[in-house]
C-alpha cells in the first residue's frame, strides 16, 4: 500500500515540472510560436530560485527570482524574435545553450563548485498539508503533504483552459496562431499577443524551475532539466496544446518517471531506468503519429 | 558574400564586448583576459594546431547538422550519434588489433558505422510511422547518452579505472602526429572537402539542396524524396559518428564519461551561425574551438572560468544570426528610403 | 461632390528598389463607387493598403475628412471609419462568424470573459440590418467563399466603418454570384458609404461605378466619370498601348489521343468526394480548358496527375500508357507542368537561377550528367541557361542570381522555359497567367497556342474565364469534383459557363 502511495505521488512530482512547462508551452503553441526555450526557461529559474533561497534565506525570494530568471530570457527571446525577427528555431536553440553556458559559468563563480551545488542553508519550498484532507484513509496522504507547487500547477491548468477558451484575450492568442493576418487585419497587434504568449510562459516555466531545485530535490546541478523541456513540447504537440489533455500526458510521463526510480529497487540498473520516459515518449509519437495518418485517410 | 562577412564580423564583435560586461562584472579586465585566450589558441604553431586538433569534433557535427538543415531533415541527434560512433571505434578497437595502416581505417569506419546506425533508427521511425525526426533524435540523444554510460560502468569497465571508463585502446588504433599536426585534423579537412563536393557538384548534393529549400519543387522535379531523407541521414549519422571516433582515437583513446558532452550542441550552433555554408562550418569550428581552446589557457593565468566560453558561443550565435537577418533587412529598408526621397523630390 | 479623403503626392518603394507608388494624389467622395483600375503590378493594391495603414509609405500625406491623418496600423484607420476587405479572404477557418466577427472588438464581462451571447446578438443584428443571410454560428471553414467575402464585409459594417474598400472582391465569385454583390454595394452607397473597389476587369468597373481611377507603372493616369468611358479607352490608359480582345487562335486540326482520365475517384477521409467520376480526354494539337470556382477539385485533380495524390479509383493515362502508379519521375518523363503558385511549387525562390533552370532536366536528360550520373555537369548546364535566356528573352542580372530577384512575370517564363525543353507529349498547366502583367500574360498565350501549333496536348485548369475563351479549343466545367459539362468554345457562351460553374446541371 505504502509502495503503492510512493509510486502515485512520485507521479505526481514528476509530472510537475513536465505540466508547468507544458502549460507555458501551450500559450506560445496557440500563438503560433515555435518556441523551444522552455528548457532553458527551466533551468535558468531553477539555479535563480536556489541563488535566491540560499542568500536570502527565503523560498519566496527564490521563487521570484526564478521567475525573473526565465522571465529574462523570455525578454531575449521577444527582442530577437519578435523585434528583430530572427528565426524562431535558432533564437531558442541558441537560448538553451546560453542558460545552460551561464548558469554553469555562475555555479562556478557564485557558488564555486562544479556539477552540483547543494546546502542545508537552501530553503526549499514547503509542503502543504490541508487539515481535514489529510485524514481521509489512501487519498489523505496523496492529495495532502504534497508541494504548494504542486497545487499551484493543478490550480493553473484550470486557469489556463479558461484564459485559452473564455476569455478574449485567449480568443486573440489562438487566432494569432490560426492567421496571424487576421488577427492583424482585425487591429490586434499580433506581436503584442505574442509577446505577452511569451511572458505568461515565461512564468509557468519560472514555476517549473523552481519546483525542480526547490521541491523535487533541494539542490542545483549542471544542466538539471535533463531534457524536461523538450518533453513538454512533445507533450504539447501531442495533445494540439489542450490544457487538460497536457495534465493527463504529464502525468503519465511522471508516471514513468516515477516506475524508473521504483525499479531501481529491483536492481534495474539506473541506467536503463534513466531512459524510461524518453521511450515512452517515442512511443506517444508514435500512436500520435498513428492517430494523425488515420486521420488523413491513408490515401496516399 | 560580403554581407555575411560584415554580419560575422559585427557578430563576433558585440559577443566579445557581451563577454567583457560579463567580465567587467566580476571583476575581471577582459583586455588581457581576452590577450590571453587567443594567445593560447592562435599565439604560435603550437596553439593553432592544438586548436585545430580540437575543432575536429566541432566541424564534423557541424557539417552533420548543416548538411542536415540544408537538406529538409532536422537532425538533432548529433549528440547520440558521436557516442555511438565513439562507442563502436572503441569496442572495435578493443577487440581487434591489426598494423595500424588497416586498424585506423577500420576503426573509423566502426566510427562511421556506429553514427549511420544511430541515426538511421530516427528515419526509420519517419518513414514507416511518420513520426517526426526533430522529437525522436532528441529522444535518441537521451537513450544514447544512458546507454553508453551504463556501457562503460557495466560490460566495458576499466576495473583499474577510478571512474566509469572503457580500458584504452590498442595503440595500433591511434591517431598519429605528423610533428604537431595530428591526423585527425587532416581527415577532418579531408571530410570537408569531400562533403562540399558531394553537396554542391554532385547530382544527389543537388537534390538535398532543392529539396531542402523547397520539398515539393523538388518531388514535382521527379526527386526521390524518400531516398534522398534516408541518405541525409546517413551521411549526416555518420559524420557525427564519425566525429566521436576521432575523439576517442586522437584523444584520451578509451571511451569516458563526458566524452561528446557538448561537442555535438556546439556543431549544431556553428551550423546556425554559419547559415548551413560548408566552408562558413569550418571557419566559425576553428573560431569556437580557438574561444574553447583559449579559455582553459586563460583561466590559468587570470581565473576566469573557463565556463564564460560557453556564455561567449551561446551569445555569438545569437548576435551572428540576427545580425545577419537584421542587416539585410535593414539595408533593404535603408535603400528604399533612398529611392522614395528622389521620387518625391 | 464632397471630398472625403484625399491623397496628395503619396510614393512607395518597397525594399530595396521597387518602386510602387509614384507620386499619386487622387481623392475620393462621400457616397460614390470609386473604382481603381490597373494590371497586375500598376500599385491599386498597394495604393489601398498605405491608406488602411497596412504598409507605411515613403512620403505625401492623406487627408481624412479635411484633416492629416496617417495610419500606423489597421486598427487605427478603422477607428477613422475605413475598412478594407483583401484579396485573399484573411478570416479565421476554425472559428465561428460571429467569432469572427468581433475579434477585436469582443463584448467582454467581468474577468475578461466574452460575453457570447451578446456577441452573437449583435452581430445577428448587423446581417438582418444589411440583409446578408448569413448564419452567425456557422463554421467560417464549411460556409462559401460569396459568404466568406460576406463576413469581412459585415466585419467592418459591425465596426460602423463608412468608407470600404474591397481589393479585387469578384476574383472569388462565379458569375452569377457578382450581381448579388453589386446590389448590396450599391444599396451602402445610396445609405451615404464611400466604396472603393480594386479590380482589373472592366466590364465590372463599368457597371458599378461611379467614378474610376486609372493606374499604370505607379503612377495616375486619369479620374475618370464612368458613364463618359468605355472599355476600349481604359484599357489603353491601362496598358498605354491598344489593347486586343479578340482571339488569336486559328482553327487546328486535332491529332490522336495523348491524355486520358478515366472514372477517377477520390474522396477525403470523412468520405467527401474530392473527385466523383471524372472522365476527360485531350488530343495532341488540342488544349482543353477547365474551368470552375477554386476548390472544387481541380487542385486534387492536377496533384493526382502529377503523382502528388493518389486517386482511390480510376487510371490516367498518356499515349495509352497507364501513369497512375508510376513515380513522379516516371511521369514527368511524359507531363511537362507548370503549377499554380510558382513559389510554393514551381521554384525555389532562394536557390540561383540555373538551379531552378535544370530541375527535372538534372534526371532526365544524359547531357547533365558525368561518372555515371553521379555528378552533375555545369558546364553543360551554364550552357543550358545562357540558351534559355536567349531564346525566352528572360532579363536577368546573373545565372547566380536568387531567383527571387526575378519579375513575376520573368519567373514565369523561366519554368515555362524549363517545361517546355522537357520535349514531352503532354503539358499540364494550373494558372499559369496569374499574377502576371498584361504584357507577360499575351507572352504566355502565345507560347501556349505556339504548342497547340507543334501538335503537343495542352490541359489548362484557369479561373479566368476570358482567359480560357481566348485559349481553349474545348472547355471543361468542375463542380464539386465532377465535370458538369464539355463544351466546344465556339459554341458556348460566358453566362453558360458561369451558370455551370455556380451549380452544376441545376441551372442554366
Amino acid at each position: 500500500m505504502n509502495v503503492l502511495i510512493g509510486l502515485i505521488t512520485g507521479m505526481i512530482s514528476g509530472a510537475t515540472p513536465i505540466l508547468l512547462a507544458a502549460l507555458g508551452g501551450t500559450f506560445t503553441f496557440y500563438a503560433g510560436i515555435f518556441n523551444i526555450a522552455m528548457e532553458g526557461m527551466m533551468l535558468m529559474a531553477a539555479f535563480f530560485a536556489v541563488l535566491g533561497s540560499f542568500f536570502f534565506h527565503s523560498w519566496l525570494i527564490g521563487l521570484a527570482l526564478a521567475i525573473l530568471g526565465s522571465l529574462t530570457l523570455a525578454l531575449i527571446f521577444i527582442l530577437f524574435s519578435v523585434r528583430l525577427e530572427t528565426d524562431e528555431f535558432v533564437t531558442g536553440i541558441a537560448l538553451n545553450l546560453f542558460a545552460l553556458g551561464i548558469t554553469t559559468y555562475f555555479l562556478r563563480q557564485i557558488f564555486k563548485v562544479k556539477g552540483v551545488f547543494t546546502s542545508k542553508s537552501i530553503v526549499p519550498v514547503p509542503q502543504l498539508n490541508i487539515p481535514l484532507i489529510e485524514k481521509i484513509p489512501f487519498v489523505g496522504p496523496i492529495l495532502s503533504g504534497r508541494n504548494l507547487i504542486v497545487y499551484i500547477a493543478v490550480i493553473a491548468t484550470f486557469f489556463c483552459y479558461y484564459l485559452i477558451f473564455k476569455t478574449r484575450f485567449g480568443l486573440r492568442v489562438r487566432g494569432a496562431g490560426y492567421n496571424a493576418d487576421s488577427l492583424d487585419s482585425s487591429g490586434v497587434r499580433t506581436s503584442r499577443i505574442r509577446m505577452q504568449a511569451l511572458l505568461l510562459c515565461a512564468l509557468f516555466c519560472g514555476l517549473g524551475g523552481a519546483f525542480l531545485s526547490l521541491g523535487y530535490v533541494t539542490l542545483f546541478a549542471e544542466n538539471m532539466t535533463a531534457g524536461r523541456g523538450w518533453i513538454s513540447l512533445a507533450a504539447i504537440i501531442l495533445v494540439d496544446g489542450h490544457p487538460y489533455g497536457i495534465a493527463a500526458i504529464s502525468l503519465l510521463f511522471g508516471f514513468f518517471d516515477g516506475l524508473g526510480l521504483f525499479l531501481q529497487n529491483y536492481g534495474v540498473a539506473s541506467q536503463f531506468t534513466a531512459m524510461i520516459p524518453y521511450i515512452a515518449t517515442l512511443f506517444a509519437l508514435y500512436v500520435y503519429a498513428r492517430r494523425v495518418r488515420e486521420k488523413k485517410g491513408k490515401r496516399t | 558574400m560580403k554581407r555575411r562577412l560584415w554580419s560575422g564580423l559585427i557578430g563576433v564583435v558585440v559577443a566579445l564586448a557581451v563577454g567583457a560586461l560579463i567580465m567587467l562584472a566580476q571583476g575581471y579586465r577582459p583586455f588581457s583576459t581576452y590577450a590571453a585566450l587567443f594567445q593560447f589558441s592562435l599565439g604560435g604553431i603550437g596553439p593553432f594546431t592544438t586548436t585545430l586538433k580540437n575543432s575536429v569534433p566541432l566541424v564534423l557535427t557541424g557539417l552533420s547538422a548543416a548538411v542536415a538543415f540544408a537538406s529538409g531533415p532536422v537532425n538533432l541527434g548529433q549528440p547520440g550519434q558521436f557516442v555511438f560512433g565513439a562507442l563502436a571505434a572503441t569496442i572495435g578497437g578493443l577487440y581487434i588489433n591489426l598494423p595500424a595502416v588497416l586498424e585506423i581505417p577500420l576503426l573509423l569506419l566502426l566510427a562511421i558505422a556506429g553514427g549511420a546506425l544511430w541515426s538511421s533508427i530516427a528515419a526509420f521511425l519517419r518513414r514507416a510511422f511518420e513520426m517526426s525526426e526533430f522529437i525522436v533524435t532528441l529522444m535518441l540523444n537521451m537513450i544514447a547518452d544512458f546507454f553508453t554510460a551504463w556501457v562503460i560502468a557495466f560490460p566495458l569497465m576499466d576495473r583499474k579505472a577510478y571512474s566509469p571508463m572503457t580500458p584504452q585502446i590498442v595503440m595500433n588504433g591511434w591517431m598519429p602526429d605528423f610533428g604537431l599536426l595530428s591526423s585527425s585534423t587532416l581527415v577532418m579537412l579531408g571530410a570537408v572537402v569531400l562533403v562540399w563536393f558531394v553537396f554542391h557538384r554532385w547530382r544527389a548534393g543537388y537534390e538535398w539542396r532543392m529539396t531542402g529549400q523547397n520539398s515539393v519543387f523538388a518531388r514535382l522535379g521527379g526527386c526521390d524524396i524518400q531516398r534522398n531523407f534516408l541518405a541525409v541521414m546517413l551521411v549526416t549519422g555518420a559524420l557525427a559518428g564519425l566525429a566521436g571516433g576521432l575523439v576517442v582515437m586522437a584523444g584520451p583513446h578509451r571511451f569516458i564519461k563526458g566524452l561528446g558532452a557538448n561537442y555535438a550542441w556546439d556543431g549544431i550552433m556553428i551550423a546556425i551561425m554559419a547559415n548551413n555554408s560548408i566552408v562558413g562550418t569550418l571557419v566559425y569550428g576553428v573560431f569556437i574551438a580557438a574561444i574553447q581552446t583559449g579559455a582553459l589557457g586563460m583561466e590559468l593565468i587570470t581565473n576566469v572560468p573557463s565556463e564564460i566560453a560557453q556564455v561567449l558561443q551561446a551569445v555569438l550565435v545569437l548576435i551572428i544570426v540576427a545580425t545577419r537577418e537584421y542587416t539585410n533587412v535593414l539595408l533593404d529598408r535603408l535603400s528604399a528610403r533612398r529611392q522614395a526621397k528622389e521620387r518625391a523630390a | 461632390m464632397n471630398d472625403l479623403i484625399a491623397l496628395h503626392n503619396i510614393v512607395k518603394v518597397y525594399p530595396p528598389n521597387v518602386l510602387a507608388v509614384d507620386n499619386v494624389s487622387v481623392s475620393f467622395s462621400k457616397g460614390e463607387i470609386h473604382s481603381i483600375v490597373g494590371e497586375n503590378g500598376a500599385g491599386k493594391s498597394t495604393l489601398m493598403k498605405l491608406l488602411y495603414g497596412l504598409v507605411p509609405f515613403d512620403s505625401g500625406r492623406i487627408e481624412f475628412g479635411g484633416v492629416n491623418v496617417r495610419f500606423h496600423k489597421p486598427g487605427d484607420a478603422i477607428a477613422m471609419g475605413i475598412g478594407m476587405v483583401h484579396q485573399e479572404i484573411v478570416l479565421i477557418p476554425q472559428y465561428s462568424v460571429w467569432e469572427n466577427v468581433v475579434l477585436g472588438a469582443e463584448p467582454i464581462r467581468s474577468m475578461g470573459r466574452i460575453d457570447s451571447r451578446a456577441a452573437i446578438d449583435a452581430v445577428r443584428s448587423k446581417i438582418e440590418e444589411f440583409q446578408f443571410n448569413l448564419d452567425p454560428l456557422a463554421i467560417v471553414d464549411d460556409i462559401s467563399v460569396a459568404a466568406r467575402q460576406k463576413v469581412e464585409i459585415l466585419k467592418l459594417l459591425f465596426r460602423n466603418v463608412s468608407v470600404l474598400i474591397l481589393d479585387e472582391p469578384t476574383a472569388v465569385l462565379t458569375p452569377q454570384e457578382i450581381p448579388q454583390l453589386f446590389a448590396e454595394l450599391k444599396r451602402l452607397r445610396d445609405r451615404g458609404h464611400t466604396i472603393l473597389f480594386i479590380s482589373h476587369r472592366l466590364d465590372e468597373v463599368l457597371e458599378l461605378s461611379d467614378r474610376i481611377t486609372i493606374m499604370r507603372k505607379g503612377r495616375k493616369v486619369a479620374t475618370v466619370e464612368a458613364s463618359k468611358t468605355n472599355k476600349e479607352s481604359l484599357a489603353t490608359m491601362m496598358v498605354g498601348r491598344q489593347v486586343i480582345f479578340t482571339s488569336k487562335r486559328t482553327p487546328h486540326r486535332r491529332g490522336e489521343l495523348v491524355f486520358e482520365a478515366r472514372h477517377i475517384e477520390m474522396e477525403r477521409s470523412d468520405g467527401l468526394k474530392l473527385l466523383d467520376d471524372v472522365s476527360f480526354s485531350v488530343h495532341a494539337g488540342e488544349i482543353v480548358g477547365i474551368a470552375g470556382v477554386e476548390g472544387n477539385g481541380q487542385f486534387e485533380l492536377v496533384n493526382s496527375i502529377m503523382g502528388l495524390e493518389q486517386p482511390n479509383r480510376g487510371s490516367f493515362l498518356v499515349k495509352g500508357r497507364d501513369i497512375t502508379s508510376l513515380s513522379i519521375l516516371e511521369r514527368r518523363k511524359l507531363i511537362s507542368f507548370v503549377p499554380q503558385d510558382r513559389g510554393k511549387m514551381g521554384a525555389s525562390l532562394s536557390a540561383s537561377i540555373l538551379d531552378n533552370a535544370i530541375m527535372t532536366h538534372h534526371r532526365l536528360e544524359k547531357q547533365f550528367s558525368r561518372w555515371h550520373g553521379l555528378v552533375l555537369d555545369y558546364r553543360k548546364a551554364r550552357d543550358f541557361v545562357d540558351m534559355l535566356k536567349e531564346r525566352f528573352s528572360i532579363q536577368m542580372a546573373s545565372r547566380q542570381s536568387e531567383f527571387r530577384s526575378l519579375s513575376g512575370g520573368n519567373q514565369q517564363k523561366v519554368i515555362l522555359a524549363r517545361e517546355l525543353l522537357l520535349a514531352t507529349p503532354f503539358f499540364l498547366m494550373d494558372q499559369p497567367t496569374r499574377g502576371l502583367d498584361v504584357g507577360s500574360i499575351e507572352y504566355v498565350h502565345g507560347e501556349i497556342l505556339a504548342m497547340r501549333e507543334a501538335d503537343r496536348a495542352v490541359l489548362l485548369i484557369s479561373a479566368d474565364l476570358e482567359e480560357l475563351f481566348l485559349v481553349a479549343d474545348r472547355i471543361l466545367v468542375m463542380h464539386r469534383g465532377c465535370i458538369v459539362a464539355d463544351l466546344m468554345t465556339e459554341k458556348t457562351t460566358i453566362e453558360e459557363v458561369g451558370a455551370y460553374m455556380l451549380g452544376g446541371r441545376a441551372s442554366a
